[in-house]
C-alpha cells in the first residue's frame, strides 16, 4: 500500500475557494431574484421562485461552505525525483503519478482571487494530460515550477 | 524570385469545392431563409459569390508554387500575403498520395507532407499533382533520409504484407455498426424533408399507408432496413476496399479504398498503443478488428481517432498478424488477470441504474407498455456482466495488457514508457470492499486517450502503481 502524498497546499485556498463559488452561486441567486420579480409582475405561480430558491440554497451551502473544506483536507502532493505525486478527492479518491520524464511542462498561474490571498496554482502537462495543484503560496508555486522544471529535463527514453 | 512549379490546373477545382464544402452550411441556410421572398436576390449575390470564389480559386492556384531545393521543400503561396514554407527533408515524417474520385480520373493525386509538429492540418499538402509527379516527389523527398535504400531495395519481396480479401470485406461491411448510424441519419433526412413536401401531398400519403395493411408497412420497413443494410456493405467496401497493409523497415504502410485511394505512412516509434477491438456483432464469428494509436498526425487524415490497421479478421489469426506486423506487440497472455467476484455487483448497478429510472417513469405515466424496460432492463443486466467478464490486465516486462468493455471489447496492449499518468481512484463503497478504479493515460492523435478499468482488485491496483512508477 502505497502513503498518500505528503505536502499539502495553502490552508487559504479555502477562502480562494469559497470566493469563487460565491461568485458564481451569486449568479444563481440573481437568477432566482429575477424570477421572484418575473413572477410578482405577471403573477405566475411563486412555486417555480420558491423551487429556485430552494436550489441556490443548497448550492451555497455545498459549493461554498461544504466543498472547499473537504477539497482542502484532501489535497496533497509530493514531487520527487523521479515523479510528481498528487492525490485529490471530494467524494472519490484519485491518486495520479505523473513520471517527470513525461513532463512537457509547467506553468504557474493567478487569478484575482489567488492574488487577494498571495496564492498561485502550478499546472503540469503531459503530451496526454494536464494536472493541477491549485492555491500554493506564491513562493512555494514558483519554486516548485522550477523544481519540476529542472527534474523535467532528463534525457528522454533510456528507458 | 518563384521559379518552383505550380500543381496541376485542376487544383483550381478542388479549391473551388473546398471553399464552397466549407460554406455549404451557410449556403443552404440562405437558400432556405431566402427561397420564398428575394429569391432573386438571392441568386444575384451567390453568382456575385461564385465568380469571386473562381477568382479566388484561381488566382491561389497562381500563386502556389513547390520546388525542392538545397534539401528542403519550399512552397510558396498566398495572394496578398505571399507565404513562404520551408521544410527541411530530415523533418518529414510522412509523405501520403491519395487519390480521390476526381483525382483519379485526371490520373492525379494528392501529396500531403507531414512532420512531428501535430497540427489540425498536414504540414504541406499538394492539392493535385500528376501522379508521376507526385511519386518523383516522395522518391526525392524520402531518398536522402534513408541512406540504406540499397538493403531495402533487396528486401521488398520479402516485406510482410497483409490484403483483405473480398469475402472477409464483405462480412465487415454487413457486421459493421454502422446500420445504427445510416438509419439515424435516414430518420433525420426524413424529418427534414417534411417541410419541403407540400402539405396536401403529405396528408394523402398519410391516409394511404394508415390505409394500407399493417402487414404491407411492416413488409416495407423491413425492405428499407435489408436498403440500409447494404448502405452499410457500400459504405465499408468503399471505405476499406483493396485495404494492404505492409511493413517496410520501419513504417506501416496502409493503402486503402476503393473510389477514393488513401495512402496513410505510420513511422512505428509513433504508434503509441495497440488495440483489438471485438464488437457485439463480430464477437460471437469470432472476428476482430486490429488499430492503433498513433502521436501527432493530422485531423484532415479522414481516419477516425485510431488508425485502422486491419478491418477485419480472424481473433486467431491476430497473433501471425501482429508477429509479422508489429513482433513488440505480439504474444498475447492466454488468460487474464480477471477482476474478483465482488466487483460483479457495482458492474451490475451501474449498467441497469439508468433504466431502472426509466422503468419507474414508464411505470407512473405508460403502465401498458412497462415490458420495454423490462426487455431493456435484462439486455443492461447482461452487458453489465459481460463487461465484468471481459475486463481484466495482464502484465509482461514492460509491456501491460487490459481488456475492458463500454459495448465493444477493447483490449489494449501498451508499454510502459508510452504511458503517460497513471491514475487510481477510490469511492468509499469501493473502499470497503477493497477494490479500486484505474485510470491510464496515453497520446493518441493530437490529445490524448484515458482507459479506465473499473472495480479493480485493491491490490492489483497498488502493484500496477508500483510497476509503474519510476521510484524504485
Amino acid at each position: 500500500m502505497r502513503q498518500p502524498p505528503i505536502n499539502t497546499i495553502a490552508p487559504d485556498a479555502i477562502k480562494a475557494w469559497k470566493i469563487t463559488a460565491a461568485i458564481v452561486v451569486g449568479v444563481f441567486w440573481l437568477l432566482t431574484i429575477a424570477l421572484a420579480i418575473i413572477s410578482s409582475i405577471f403573477e405566475y405561480s411563486y412555486w417555480y421562485a420558491a423551487i429556485a430558491a430552494a436550489i441556490s440554497g443548497v448550492c451555497t451551502y455545498l459549493f461554498v461552505f461544504l466543498i472547499p473544506k473537504l477539497r482542502f483536507r484532501r489535497w496533497r502532493y509530493e514531487v520527487f525525483e523521479q515523479e510528481i505525486y498528487i492525490q485529490h478527492s471530494i467524494m472519490i479518491v484519485s491518486r495520479t503519478l505523473v513520471p517527470m520524464i513525461r513532463v512537457q511542462h509547467v506553468d504557474t498561474k493567478q487569478g484575482p482571487v489567488l492574488k487577494k490571498y498571495q496564492l498561485a496554482s502550478v499546472t503540469i502537462s503531459t503530451a496526454a494530460t494536464t494536472h493541477e495543484i491549485p492555491a500554493l503560496l506564491e513562493e512555494d508555486a514558483s519554486e516548485l515550477r522550477d523544481r519540476i522544471s529542472m527534474l523535467a529535463r532528463v534525457d528522454e527514453d533510456d528507458v | 524570385m518563384s521559379n518552383g512549379e505550380r500543381l496541376h490546373p485542376a487544383a483550381i477545382l478542388f479549391n473551388f469545392i473546398k471553399v464552397i464544402k466549407e460554406a455549404l452550411f451557410a449556403i443552404i441556410l440562405g437558400f432556405i431563409t431566402f427561397r420564398d421572398e428575394s429569391f432573386f436576390y438571392f441568386i444575384l449575390i451567390s453568382s456575385v459569390l461564385v465568380i469571386l470564389l473562381i477568382i479566388y480559386s484561381v488566382a491561389s492556384w497562381y500563386r502556389y508554387t513547390y520546388r525542392i531545393e538545397a534539401d528542403e521543400l519550399r512552397v510558396e503561396y498566398g495572394i496578398f500575403i505571399r507565404k513562404k514554407r520551408f521544410i527541411s527533408i530530415n523533418r518529414i515524417q510522412s509523405i501520403d498520395l491519395t487519390a480521390g474520385v476526381i483525382h483519379r480520373i485526371f490520373n492525379l493525386v494528392k501529396v500531403k507532407i507531414e512532420t512531428a509538429g501535430s497540427g489540425m492540418s498536414s504540414e504541406a499538402s499538394l492539392t493535385a499533382v500528376k501522379l508521376a509527379e507526385g511519386e518523383r516527389l516522395r522518391n526525392e523527398l524520402k531518398k536522402e533520409r534513408t541512406p540504406l535504400n540499397d538493403v531495402e531495395e533487396q528486401l521488398v519481396d520479402e516485406e510482410p504484407s497483409y490484403k483483405i480479401s473480398f469475402k472477409r470485406l464483405f462480412l465487415a461491411g454487413s457486421t459493421s455498426g454502422s446500420i445504427g448510424i445510416i438509419l439515424a441519419l435516414f430518420a433525420f433526412v426524413f424529418s427534414e424533408l417534411e417541410q419541403f413536401i407540400p402539405n396536401r401531398f403529405y396528408d394523402n400519403t398519410v391516409e394511404w399507408i394508415i390505409g394500407l395493411s399493417l402487414f404491407f408497412i411492416i413488409g416495407l420497413s423491413i425492405v428499407v432496413l435489408i436498403l440500409l443494410w447494404l448502405f452499410g456493405i457500400a459504405g465499408t467496401m468503399i471505405k476499406y476496399g483493396n485495404f494492404t497493409i505492409t511493413r517496410n523497415k520501419d513504417e506501416l504502410f496502409i493503402t486503402r479504398g476503393l473510389l477514393e485511394k488513401k495512402q496513410l505512412t505510420i513511422p512505428l516509434r509513433r504508434i503509441q498503443a495497440v488495440g483489438i477491438q471485438e464488437s457485439l456483432i463480430r464477437q460471437p464469428l469470432g472476428y476482430v478488428t486490429v488499430f492503433a494509436e498513433v502521436a501527432g498526425g493530422s485531423m484532415d487524415k479522414g481516419e477516425e481517432f485510431s488508425t485502422v490497421l486491419f478491418p477485419i479478421m480472424k481473433a486467431d489469426e491476430v497473433e501471425d498478424f501482429l508477429q509479422e506486423l508489429l513482433p513488440d506487440y505480439a504474444k498475447q497472455p492466454e488468460e487474464l488477470n480477471p477482476l474478483p467476484k465482488r466487483a460483479l455487483k457495482f458492474y451490475l448497478l451501474r449498467a441497469t441504474l439508468p433504466i431502472t429510472l426509466m422503468f419507474a417513469a414508464v411505470l407512473y405515466f405508460l403502465p401498458p407498455f412497462i415490458w420495454i424496460p423490462i426487455v431493456f432492463f435484462i439486455g443492461a443486466l447482461f452487458l453489465g456482466f459481460l463487461r465484468f467478464k471481459d475486463a481484466g490486465y495482464d502484465v509482461e516486462g514492460k509491456r501491460l495488457l487490459l481488456s475492458y468493455r463500454t459495448v465493444s471489447k477493447m483490449t489494449m496492449i501498451i508499454y510502459h514508457k508510452r504511458i503517460q499518468a497513471f491514475e487510481k481512484k477510490q469511492h468509499k463503497i469501493q473502499k470497503a470492499q477493497e477494490l479500486a478504479t484505474m485510470k491510464l493515460s496515453i497520446i493518441a492523435g493530437l490529445g490524448g486517450k484515458h482507459y479506465t478499468v473499473k472495480d479493480m482488485e485493491e491490490r492489483d491496483v497498488d502493484l500496477l502503481s508500483d510497476w509503474y512508477s519510476y521510484r524504485k
